[in-house]
């Protein structure tokens, strides 16, 4: 379990950065970015992924900020999982980003893997893609026609696919800070402690005259990206926060899945049904925090 | 003059043992700790290449071309082997029944996914994997055989069309008057049951460093090997050398649990230094490898089974027919562990008749190898299973319908129907302790409060018997006919007093080692850190086994036991020339030789060594200058199984009872280990910490394969568990951290009375853990009998969406 | 050639300067390049922890890890744990070897390293935080009651060191 050999280049800034990506695609050369590479190495040890450069961007430091400006929380996109975990901004701030961020993996993962990096690896069954579409992140690409933002809602296209085109770099997460008196929360259910999540469940809930109001809810693990479950939230608005509300909605977030992932430790069946139970979960955890 | 064994630590030449009986630290710890013990990969020789293999993708595909010139012209690379040179060069293995083994490539057909089909040697791993991608196979794609049910169908595609049939093997065995018991019974109950591969996974795969040596023909494995000598007799038949041309040194291993591999590795990697002059080439089989088709993959079984009772609540009989599939073929001794279940057929039970129906099945899986208990995992989760069943049935508390048909401690030594003779035992207080310690009344009392609840909560009470000291004899009926298990040491005392152990195994990880040192310095008197451990290749070692079947730690006190009391005769005879008196008046006590009843007049062990190696004027004349002792040790009074494969077969037999609280959340199918008790009798335990370490690794194995680990293959035999992602060892977070206590039955017959506790808890704990799940279900009127009891298959069975 | 590339890395105190193959891991350069073999490998894919070393102080699967990663970077492994002039153990290894947590020892290089991250963080973790941060390590001998106790031990150890 060897990596193909591969060109390795590591720019010391992100224009270099860029413009190597703009010739090396021009000359037809598959590069791919190295962030943390706790997804990447894998797939090259196995050689499913064999790409004929990396273009390692751990000399780029001034992607590791983590930062508050009117009110928006940005991560640089080589920050650590342990960095974004351990920002008392982030914690305090948007609590949901940082519980998601602390299910990820184990914490060597967390001390290597970038926050850009699972964003651009786009794993349908990791926990930021869904936080992202709860929390209407944006993305920041830069290439050489310069630098966007891109919806959380757009940016995810399929499974480990990405609104990026080819030549562009991501190079910062951005949320909002939590609105006070919102409640959040994010479960998964997986095989064992620290395992992908076979169906996960994130969102955000608020009150308004002590009924539910503005819910945001995605699910991961169960489609080829995560997903926002707009009929679950469409029902839950207006109705009181109680737990026949959240049996129904659950039942709801269930049906409205289309046909789930199946693999060989969940089925579509199980995972729908999961989905249903973790919605209802996390609801009345949510509610228990929203006020 | 001959070699008496003490059976008990009181017998040792000691006013009171120092370390036998103690939980010392392991000698070797700090080495370990220190990250400075050498594993195989850790040693690199001058001019080693490094082998890499290309492994068939096809389940059942005929071979008809290997293109290898492109990879052989690879800047780097030293040899390319492929199945022409091993059709040419080698036998099938040896470990199969006839007909029924392997080359270690495929020759002409591969018979699952990650059969080797050609190996490269280069000048490093990464430049051999290289090269692999430049090597061309041409198959002619076969139907495969996904399970025995295909295998056996009439005009079934055949794995080896010479044999006609893809049945590997299919005999009954009857054991008292089966029928009679069945006929007069006042309930049976019967059930299905299905058992999916798991297997061992040490955290180290194998590896290995080959070396040819052309001038003289002969060939010299350094690897991570379990069973030393076996191996090197193995590699000799299939590479058609003569035995004493094989050296095998072993390292140390990081784990094994039965499934280490080997033997194909080792081929490849000999025949790639053949191919490269000579020079050494070393293997390491990656995760990735060793899942695909290491030795990893055990007990793929599917069950049918009954129990019959008389209204009491006595068994009086247990009818079990076995379909195993056995994988592409019995290379890796799978039939063996299909036969190992007669050690303990009817486990605690009193249980007069017995009939074993056993069909073992080729089919295009991974073939499969031993896993640590070898076969009765999942046959004693079938008994316990029934067991609960029928106390269901009989509104019976589960442990006490076993308390009612355990063997009474007044009736060992016990023959079982299957013929194996139990030690020793008192199975009736183990209960006692264990529903004392986890004061089962209170959990039946919680359990009732959270049933009323809805929740489902469920407890487990499962006995079973550990067949300790395992003997070839076990084996006769499926085609290993020996009778012993020699295993040799040699105790030296040097001029100084500082005593050397050479033994033929290396460190596994169980510590024997350790248990070595504690006894040799218990016998002679010496500091434990006076005592060193060493591992002797094969070609100068005694004969020995090495680690498997629960034995070692026994069998090696036994022969460092029989080399101490030749060496204290010895010592007894020169003190008494010394001393101008008859040797029968001279003892070993405490570490010296003196007379009996003045035992101020005496001599220190290192003071009689150095007058045997340093003063030949005055020794007696013809002895000779040799403070060193060799002795083999096998268990006694084995004999040859009859007609039925009854014999008396593993020496001792330990006993433990296991109390498991789970719930099952409803909603998800999740299973949660509320609490975890075991109370076991392994007699002597030689050094508790290292028992206790055992049991506690083989509750994790256990969770593993009652919860979590399964090799998957879909309809056409290709693996999905490829990963160990997919493969699911459990973590800190999934195994309980146990409450134990113990009960000490010494083994009247096993050297200072110690059971083989090796295997220990992956014997109890899966049944335990389904038998308390199933008890979670009952006022569902649900059962699972598969296993693992993923969250998935419990859910599909709690929301009626087929069988689970 | 860009699939050559020096690097410098500092190990357990020392620094070397060496030209590698891009796509060498950090586990292989340590294990086969400095010959430091207390780093084992074990999957090779990031699941198992028994490659898990230091670096920069924190924890780090090295399969995972290129060793151009590494440029500039301190590793620690298990071999830096030692005291070099007495040779005598680190107290998490003496922890581990006083309550009995390893068997084979090859996934215990890890589990030590992990735990010199731990109680340098956190020299009083409760069981929990103990399993949260061991959660990455598999074990397959030990069933991780004795290793949870190592870990207690050595950091109540540590703390009567540091509080003495």
């Amino acid at each position: 379990m060897k990596p193909a050999p591969f060109d390795y280049y590591a720019p010391e800034t992100l224009p270099e950065a860029i413009a190597l990506m703009a010739r090396l695609e021009n000359e037809g050369c598959d590069a791919k970015i190295l962030a943390g590479g706790q997804s990447l190495m894998p797939m090259l040890a196995m050689r499913v992924a064999r790409p004929d450069a990396l273009i390692d961007l751990r000399r780029l430091t001034a992607l590791n900020h983590i930062a508050e400006h009117d009110g928006i929380i940005a991560i640089g996109a080589m920050a650590t999982k342990r960095a974004a975990e351990e920002s008392t901004l982030i914690r305090e701030r948007q609590p949901l980003f940082h519980a998601a961020t602390q299910l990820v993996g184990h914490r060597q993962i967390r001390n290597r893997g970038s926050v850009g990096g699972s964003f651009a690896h786009a794993d349908p069954a990791s926990e930021y893609p869904a936080v992202a579409l709860v929390l209407d992140m944006e993305m920041q690409a830069v290439g050489e026609g310069g630098e966007r933002l891109i919806p959380a809602s757009e940016f995810f296209v399929t499974y480990m696919t990405t609104a990026l085109e080819p030549g562009e770099i991501l190079t910062e997460v951005r949320m909002p800070m939590l609105p006070a008196g919102t409640g959040w929360a994010i479960q998964e259910i997986s095989r064992r402690n620290g395992d992908l999540a076979l169906a996960g469940v994130a969102l955000t809930l608020r009150f308004s005259g002590g009924l539910c109001a503005d819910a945001r809810i995605a699910a991961f693990g169960v489609d080829a990206t995560a997903v926002r479950l707009t009929a679950a939230e469409d029902a839950l608005a207006g109705q009181k926060p109680d737990a026949a509300t959240f049996a129904r909605v659950a039942a709801i977030a269930a049906a409205s899945l289309a046909e789930p992932m199946s693999c060989i430790h969940a089925s579509a069946d199980y995972r729908r049904h999961l989905i249903g139970v973790l919605v209802e979960r996390t609801l009345a955890e949510a509610a228990g925090r929203a006020r | 003059m001959a070699i008496e064994i003490p059976t008990l630590p009181e017998q040792l030449p000691t006013s009171a043992p120092r370390f036998v009986g103690k939980e010392v630290n392991r000698i070797e710890d700090p080495a370990l700790v220190s990250g400075t013990v050498e594993f195989i990969d850790n040693l690199s020789l001058p001019g080693m290449l490094h082998c890499a293999i290309l492994r068939s993708p096809h389940p059942h595909a005929r071979v008809i071309k290997v293109d290898t010139r492109a990879a052989a012209a690879l800047e780097g690379v030293e040899a390319v082997l492929t199945g022409e040179d091993v059709g040419r060069w080698c036998a099938p293995a040896f470990t199969a029944p006839e007909g029924w083994g392997s080359y270690c490539m495929a020759v002409d057909k591969v018979r699952f996914v990650g059969e080797p089909v050609a190996a490269v040697a280069a000048t490093s791993r990464y430049l051999a994997e290289d090269a692999l991608e430049l090597i061309q196979v041409e198959y002619e794609l076969l139907t495969p055989v996904a399970n025995p049910d295909e295998a056996m169908a009439p005009g079934a595609p055949l794995l080896f069309e010479e044999r006609g049939t893809n049945v590997i093997q299919s005999r009954e065995y009857t054991w008292g008057e089966i029928d009679r018991v069945f006929a007069d019974a006042d309930r049976v109950v019967s059930r299905k049951f299905r058992w999916n591969r798991v297997g061992a996974n040490p955290t180290e795969t194998f590896g290995c460093i080959c070396q040819w040596d052309l001038a003289d023909n002969s060939l010299t494995c350094r690897g991570a090997y379990q069973t030393p000598r076996f191996m090197g007799l193995g590699r000799a038949a299939s590479l058609k050398l003569p035995a004493n041309k094989v050296r095998i040194i072993t390292h140390a291993q990081g784990g094994g649990f039965g499934g280490k591999g080997g033997p194909r590795g080792t081929d490849i990697a000999a025949l790639l230094s053949r191919k490269a002059d000579g020079r050494p080439v070393k293997y390491i089989e990656d995760r990735m490898e060793y899942l695909l088709a290491g030795g990893g993959q055990s007990w793929d079984r599917y069950y049918d089974a009954a129990l019959a009772l008389q209204a009491d609540g006595t068994v009086t009989g247990f009818k079990v027919r076995l379909v195993d599939d056995q994988g592409a073929g019995a290379e890796g001794y799978g039939t063996i562990s299909a036969a190992k279940p007669l050690a303990a057929f009817t486990g605690n039970y009193r249980i007069e008749a017995a009939s074993y129906d056993l069909t073992l099945v080729a089919t295009n899986r991974a073939p499969t190898y031993p896993y640590r208990g070898y076969g009765p995992p999942p046959h004693n989760l079938v008994l316990e299973s029934l067991m609960d069943i029928a106390a269901r049935e009989l509104a019976v508390d589960p442990a006490e319908l076993r308390r009612r048909n355990y063997i009474r401690p007044e009736q060992f030594p016990y023959t079982v129907p299957s013929g194996n003779e139990y030690d020793s035992g008192n199975y009736a207080a183990v209960l006692d302790r264990v529903l004392e310690m986890a004061d089962y009344r209170a959990l039946r009392e919680a359990q009732a409060k959270a049933r009323a609840e809805g929740r489902l909560v469920g407890i487990g009470v499962v006995s079973t018997v550990e067949p300790g000291v395992f003997d070839w004899n076990a084996y006769a009926t499926v085609g290993v006919p020996g009778v012993g298990v020699p295993e040799g040491v040699k105790v030296a005392v040097d001029v100084l007093g500082n005593v050397t152990v050479a033994v033929g195994f290396n460190l596994q990880g169980q510590g024997q080692f350790t248990v070595a040192a504690q006894v040799v310095a218990d016998y002679l008197g010496v500091d434990m850190n006076a005592v060193k451990v060493a591992t002797a290749s094969t070609d100068v070692a005694m004969p020995h086994f090495g680690q498997g079947g629960s034995r070692l730690g026994v069998a090696v006190t036994g022969a460092i036991l029989g080399a101490c009391e030749k060496l204290k005769q010895t010592f007894c005879l020169l003190v008494a020339h010394l001393m101008h008196t008859g040797p029968e008046q001279v003892e070993l006590m405490n570490g010296r030789l003196q007379l009996k009843g003045a035992p101020e007049h005496g001599m220190s062990i290192a003071e009689v060594a150095g007058v045997m190696l340093a003063r030949s004027d005055l020794l007696p004349p013809g002895m000779e200058p040799c403070p060193e002792a060799t002795f083999v040790w096998t268990a006694p009074n084995r004999n040859l199984p009859d007609d039925q494969g009854r014999c008396r077969s593993y020496l001792t037999a330990a006993n433990a009872t296991h109390i498991a609280q789970i719930e099952i959340d409803r909603h998800t199918g999740q299973v949660k280990i509320l609490g975890y008790f075991i109370v076991d009798d392994c007699g002597t335990r030689l050094n508790p910490a290292s028992v206790e370490g055992q049991l506690q690794g083989g509750v994790a194995q256990g969770v593993g394969a009652a919860l979590f680990e399964e090799y998957v293959y879909d309809p056409q035999a290709q693996p999905l568990v490829t990963t160990f992602v997919d493969y699911l060892i459990p973590t800190i977070h999934e195994v309980p951290m146990t409450t134990k206590d113990h009960l000490v039955t010494p083994s009247p017959f096993a050297p200072l009375g110690a059971k083989g506790c090796g295997e220990g808890a992956i014997h109890t704990t899966p049944a335990t853990l389904m038998c308390a799940i199933n008890d979670a279900l009952s006022p569902l009127g649900l059962e699972i009998l598969e296993t693992p009891a993923s969250p998935h298959r419990l859910w599909k069975l709690l929301h009626g969406h087929g069988a689970a | 050639m860009t699939t050559m590339q020096k690097i410098h890395v500092t190990v357990n105190g020392k620094s070397h300067a060496r030209e590698v193959e891009a796509r060498l891991t950090l586990a292989d350069f340590l294990r086969h390049e400095l010959h430091l073999g207390g780093t084992h490998v074990g999957c090779e894919h990031g699941v198992c922890g028994v490659c898990t070393v230091l670096i920069n102080g924190q924890s780090a699967r090295s399969c995972l890890t290129l060793a151009v990663q590494a440029d500039g970077a301190n590793v620690t492994t298990v071999e830096g744990l030692r005291n070099r002039e007495t040779g005598q153990l680190h107290p998490i290894q003496q922890a581990f070897v006083d309550a009995h947590g390893l068997q084979c020892g090859f996934c215990t290089p890890g589990f030590v390293m992990t735990t010199l991250e731990l109680l340098g963080e956190n020299p009083d973790p409760s069981d929990d935080e103990i399993k949260d941060a061991l959660g990455g390590n598999l074990c397959r001998c030990t069933g991780y009651q004795s290793i949870l106790e190592s870990v207690r031990l050595a950091a109540s150890r540590l703390q009567t060191t540091q509080s003495a």
